[in-house]
């Protein structure tokens, strides 16, 4: 394998490792996140008690909490970075497409867990049964990973604009969106007792792709000025 | 990764918002040999080493970097770079040990913890290395920076405003790491106004009002 790449992989880890060391410590992107997951799923179990919930209705609510939950905390990763001015030591020391790739799989990783402890809450609270567990596993990973790799992106867009938090979910929603419709059409799908089309994802993993690629050929442009 | 380098600055120029800042510097500084940049607040001392590093882009003019392998591209000088700036900012979360590990770890290089030790000892942080940095001084944050760099023995040095905060033995560290990192046929370029520091530099640049000249 090319030094490159090895070193690009090293420093990938490395930076990923930093974050989770980080968070394990601070436990502040973990505390929020879960607080806003636990805090949406107990106001929509409500909501919706005793109601039987059609399956377009269920993808949607499930799509909305992670999406939300995202928001919450997946852009401190950049911004916070950005404030207590790491962002810029980090940027000596490591190449600028390490540090992106670094954020997007904590950001992933972070999310994939959320998920995992979301969708049992769910089904508990709005008494979902899921069927086809492999095809639901697969379309959850891909709209976490566009959803992390997105937000990653954005959060480092924006990196320097005034008003940032507030911006960023504003800016983050039109880019996801594509990708949450596709994740929201495919679990209605599985709700419904089949399993999506393969071009669905295709699409999916298509879109996951362009955007961890974008993220490595563009924050090198983003993070010089 | 390159074990010497020669920068050359090409009539590189800055503007923010069409304010000149500085503009027509011209200067090549070889390994070993260590560039002085002085002027009075503003003046752009802190913007053109970060011009160097590649952080920020000139406006116009060029930054050349050769290395052993020829030229330098710009992701390929990271990991040849190292920082002493008010910018660098470390984690408080972290220990000063980690930050060292942490920072001298990318690329491929590895940093052991006995690196990190020994790089904290030379900077007289012996007995608060694995404490977090949270609960260190301004001082001893900037003895932490000498630290990174004294063991990621980088090959290019840019050092802004290196004894800044610092007591008279930091002040001593700080001499002493340029000494060693110039013997060691590193390229050094300082941003300063402390003369003494000026002292280890062959060649100045000194910045102020838009008028640039090299002595």
């Amino acid at each position: 394998m090319p030094v490159n790449i090895l070193s690009l992989a090293n420093a990938v880890w490395i930076l990923f490792k930093k974050d989770l060391l980080c968070e394990f410590r601070t436990g502040y992107a973990i505390g929020t996140l879960l607080m806003f997951a636990l805090l949406i799923l107990s106001s929509i179990s409500m909501t919706f008690s005793g109601i039987s919930l059609s399956a377009e209705l269920t993808a949607n609510l499930l799509w909305m909490i992670i999406f939300f939950c995202s928001m919450a905390g997946l852009g401190r990763a950049f911004l916070e970075e950005q404030e207590t001015g790491t962002l810029f030591t980090l940027s000596i020391y490591f190449r600028p497409q390490a540090i992106v790739l670094g954020k997007m799989l904590y950001n992933i990783a972070l999310l994939i867990g959320l998920t995992c402890l979301i969708v049992p809450l769910f089904m508990i609270f709005l008494h979902v049964d899921f069927q086809l567990w492999r095809e639901l596993f697969a379309v959850l990973l891909l709209g976490d990973i566009g959803i992390g790799a997105v937000s990653t992106l954005m959060a480092a867009m924006l990196g320097g604009a005034q008003g940032k938090h507030s911006l960023f979910t504003v800016l983050t929603l039109p880019i996801i969106l594509p990708q949450f419709l596709s994740a929201i059409h495919a679990t209605m799908t599985i709700l419904s007792g089949n399993v999506p089309t393969i071009q669905e994802i295709a699409y999916m993993l298509g879109y996951d792709s362009i955007m961890i690629l974008a993220g490595y050929m563009l924050y090198s442009f983003i993070c010089c000025e | 990764m390159d074990l010497s380098m020669s920068v050359e600055l090409v009539n590189l120029g800055k503007k923010y918002n069409h304010k000149g800042l500085f503009q027509g510097i011209n200067a090549v500084i070889k390994a070993g040999q260590c560039l002085g940049i002085t002027g009075s607040n503003g003046s752009g001392k802190t913007t053109l080493l970060k011009l160097i590093a590649g952080i920020e882009q000139p406006s116009e003019g060029y930054v050349y970097m050769k290395g052993n392998r020829g030229d330098l591209r710009r992701e390929e000088r990271v990991g040849s770079i190292g920082m002493v700036s008010p910018q660098i900012a470390f984690y408080d979360a972290m220990t000063g040990i980690e930050n060292i590990m942490f920072f001298c770890s990318c690329s491929l290089r590895r940093c052991s913890i006995k690196d990190a030790q020994e790089g904290c000892m030379r900077v007289g942080l012996d007995g608060y290395s694995d404490d977090l940095v949270s609960t260190y001084s301004t001082g001893m944050k900037q003895r932490l920076k000498l630290a990174i760099m004294l063991v990621f023995q980088p090959t290019l040095w840019l050092l802004d405003e290196p004894s800044s905060n610092l007591d008279a033995v930091g002040k001593k560290i700080v001499g002493n790491s340029i000494k060693s990192a110039l013997q060691d046929g590193a390229t050094v370029i300082v941003a300063t106004n402390e003369c003494w520091e000026l002292g280890y530099a062959s060649e100045h640049i000194i910045l102020g009002e838009c008028s640039v000249d090299s002595i």
